[in-house]
């Protein structure tokens, strides 16, 4: 998934957020207005700030960007207009991968078939965190400066290379925490099937080459780990 | 004299610091009259009961003999029962020791000698308030029959039907809302009044000394008149002269509107109350309620929070300002009251303890102008309560934090960080959702150390997850308020901390169970 640039369609606070979050993970990181008289609201962020239309032009977008070394964020604030420049991206570029943002499960099921990869449905995805703060306030911390803080815990995907360490063993009989001092949450295999660890009596599935293990511990001992059975994996 | 006044005064102080009898007292008022006491509704229940069962053994002696345990039963058993509520009603009805105390403290101020006379005439008035009182004379003739040697006061036994009022909430809102057009039902009577008293004074002096009317006394003209005023019209008493006739048909004709209005006035009564005895329903209804979740404003963000918290069986109650909202909430099932947020009155009106029945405040409107306010708001009746506020422009972050929110939630920063967490480890990120989903098997619980848990597990060592299939994440310690990644097996565990497991959730409460059920040998 690295990609080199990020182009972020929507001048908005949403599409600001994300361009500051995501601005150290890629060189270029471009916003896209619709409207040429917004408000120049993010003018000190040093992004690079462009115009474009919905009428589904895009040489000049691809005379700039390299699109399959690129990444795209539908963030427009008209949901029918950020359905449109959806289908319309799509319909142009076949492998670009595109996340987009929406206000309800509706438009966010119509996203999804005009061809966004990814739909995060903002209103469902906030209520959700409010509901887990009253329902299991100490997990969502927890989980929270995991994903999203500078804490010393990460999360953190391993691809297993060296499968033989493992010593053809299933998942659920190795003493993760005590032997490596980390905790396996998740196994997802090559076939992209994936199952979490302990979820079944049953044993579906020995350690194999290309497995990748999602792992929750302290930064040192998660590259150990990583140094012993594989590399982290970024695609 | 002076040293009986000093007893009496003594003795007042006496009960009124005495623990034991002013909690008695307070059960006796609550289980007597506070509608919103939760163990009234089985005392009120079981006096209807008591009621019922005596009107119909009243109605199975008519033709039949009754048996001796019956007539014991109604006769004593029963009028005892309502003799010692009669006497609880009066006792709770007014204080007699406050009325002491208040007239020692008054002539002490004032330096004067301790008035006896006022306190007797103060409580004797006091009494016979209640007394005179129509729901006391009820209570006090339904005790009547136990004097059933007289059997003209077994007719009292009728008189229990009227404590059903008293018993039954739904009666007393009937008259409540009958009482708020007590003056159009005045004016009304004043009407049928008149028009009965003039028809029946009308058809006596024509009919009376005419041999073939039914009607030769003043008695059969009222008779006549009220049974055509109310249109029932028996048909046994008619007018026979022509001038009898026209008093009737006036007497209809007036009938006809006396009705209508009577109609119009109990539905306009009815149709004005209906919103007000719907929300009092809901105040009485959220007062019994424990670990209440105010949400206020109903937007889309609060819809889904309220209908996910509904899901979890958590206790909600909206409140908001506006009417279509507050008709969106009730349509989706939820206790909601168009009370604005913002205003203390709002809160005062419910009738609750902020402090203990009130779990958090949720202020979710779009609106970072509304959120601070309705914070404020709170933060003046309450200190403590913990408040979540959305934030909807990040320039208002500093105000929402001055107004005393607790926790405030950025939609747009929070789908930042998802976009970064996501394209950085999508397995991961997906996983972690997963786990957060309600859908999935697999779940992240929070276990409680309870006090149960922690007698007999003292190390996590003694934890026993892994037979159950259960990672162990961590462990919130409430000592430190820290959370302990992946703890080593010497740790230890104490009461309110936190285990933080990932399984099956079948597993997981298989797990819980052992956890409890675990005695120490």
């Amino acid at each position: 998934m690295k990609k080199t640039n990020a182009l972020i369609f929507g001048y908005n606070e949403y599409g600001f957020e994300i361009a500051k979050n995501i601005s150290n993970e890629y060189n270029n990181v471009i916003m896209f207005k619709l409207d040429e008289n917004d408000d120049i609201l993010y003018k000190n962020l040093n992004l690079t700030i462009e115009s474009f239309d919905l009428s589904d032009d895009w040489s000049t977008l691809t005379q700039k960007y390299d699109l399959k070394d690129s990444i795209v964020f539908c963030s427009l604030e008209d949901v029918a207009k950020n359905i449109f420049l959806t289908i319309s991206l799509r319909s142009a570029f076949k492998d670009l991968f595109i996340i987009a943002l929406t206000n309800n499960n509706e438009s966010a099921n119509k996203l999804s078939m005009a061809g966004a990869s990814k739909v995060i449905p903002i209103i469902e995805t906030t209520a959700n965190l409010i509901t887990d703060m009253l329902k299991k306030p100490i997990i969502t911390q927890v989980l929270h400066d995991i994903l999203y803080e500078d804490s010393d815990l990460k999360i953190e995907q391993i691809k297993i290379l060296n499968s033989e360490y493992f010593n053809e063993k299933y998942p659920a009989d190795i003493e993760w925490s005590r032997d490596h001092g980390v905790l396996v949450i998740s196994v997802t295999h090559e076939d992209g099937s994936s199952e979490f660890i302990y979820s079944s009596k049953t044993k579906h599935h020995l350690i194999k080459n290309g497995d990748i293990f999602t792992i929750v511990g302290y930064e040192t001992d998660i590259k150990e780990f990583e140094k012993l059975v594989g590399v982290k994996d970024e695609d | 004299m002076n040293f009986f006044i000093r007893l009496l005064v003594d003795f007042a102080y006496f009960l009124n610091s005495s623990i034991w009898y002013q909690r008695k007292r307070r059960f006796f008022y609550n289980i007597l009259e506070n509608d919103e006491y939760k163990y009234k509704k089985y005392f009120d229940i079981f006096m209807m009961f008591l009621i019922l069962s005596s009107v119909s053994i009243l109605i199975y002696e008519v033709r039949r003999d009754a048996h001796d345990y019956f007539q014991i039963f109604n006769n004593y058993v029963i009028s005892f029962i309502f003799f010692v509520e009669y006497i609880l009603r009066l006792w709770i009805s007014s204080s007699i020791s406050k009325v002491i105390i208040h007239q020692n403290e008054y002539s002490d101020l004032l330096e004067r000698d301790f008035d006896l006379w006022y306190v007797i005439k103060r409580v004797t008035r006091d009494k016979l308030d209640y007394i005179l009182s129509v729901k006391a004379i009820i209570d006090l003739l339904a005790i009547m029959p136990f004097f059933h040697e007289l059997r003209l006061l077994r007719i009292f036994i009728l008189f229990r039907v009227f404590k059903l009022f008293r018993y039954a909430k739904s009666f007393q809102t009937f008259s409540s809302v009958l009482a708020t057009k007590k003056f159009e039902f005045f004016t009304l009577s004043m009407f049928a009044a008149i028009v009965i008293f003039v028809s029946s004074v009308l058809v006596y002096v024509m009919e009376a000394n005419n041999p073939d009317s039914p009607i030769n006394t003043l008695y059969e003209a009222i008779y006549w008149s009220i049974v055509t005023i109310s249109t029932v019209g028996y048909g046994d008493v008619v007018a026979v002269s022509k001038e009898g006739q026209f008093v009737a048909v006036v007497v209809i004709l007036s009938g006809i509107s006396v009705l209508a209005f009577t109609t119009s006035l109990f539905v306009s009564a009815f149709t004005e109350k209906l919103e007000d005895i719907k929300e009092s329903k809901v105040i009485q209804d959220i007062a019994k309620l424990q670990r209440i979740y105010i949400v206020c404003g109903y937007e889309e963000i609060a819809k889904e929070v309220s209908k996910k918290l509904i899901r979890a069986k958590f206790n909600i109650l909206v409140l908001d300002d506006s009417i279509d909202r507050i008709n969106e909430a009730k349509k989706d099932g939820l206790m909601a009251l168009q009370y604005n947020p913002g205003s203390v009155d709002s809160y005062k009106k419910l009738h609750i303890d902020m402090s203990k029945q009130v779990k958090a405040i949720l202020c979710l409107r779009e609106d970072d102008v509304e959120n601070v306010y309705a914070a404020l708001t709170i933060r003046s009746i309450n200190k403590d309560i913990y408040i979540l506020s959305l934030l909807m422009n990040r320039v208002n972050k500093n105000k929402l934090l001055h107004s005393g929110v607790n926790e405030i939630l950025y939609d747009k920063e929070f789908v930042g960080l998802i976009a970064k967490e996501y394209i950085g480890q999508p397995v991961a990120f997906e996983a972690i959702h997963t786990l957060r989903s309600e859908y999935s098997t697999v779940k992240m619980e929070e276990i409680l150390i309870t006090e149960r848990i922690a007698n007999t597990i003292t190390y996590v060592e003694d934890l026993g997850n892994i037979n159950f299939r259960i990672v162990l994440l961590g462990i919130h310690k409430k000592s430190s308020e820290r959370f302990y990644f992946n703890p080593i097996n010497d740790t230890l565990l104490e009461v309110g901390d936190y285990l933080l497991v990932i399984g099956n959730y079948m597993f997981i409460k298989e797990y819980i169970k052992h956890l409890s059920k675990k005695t120490r040998v």
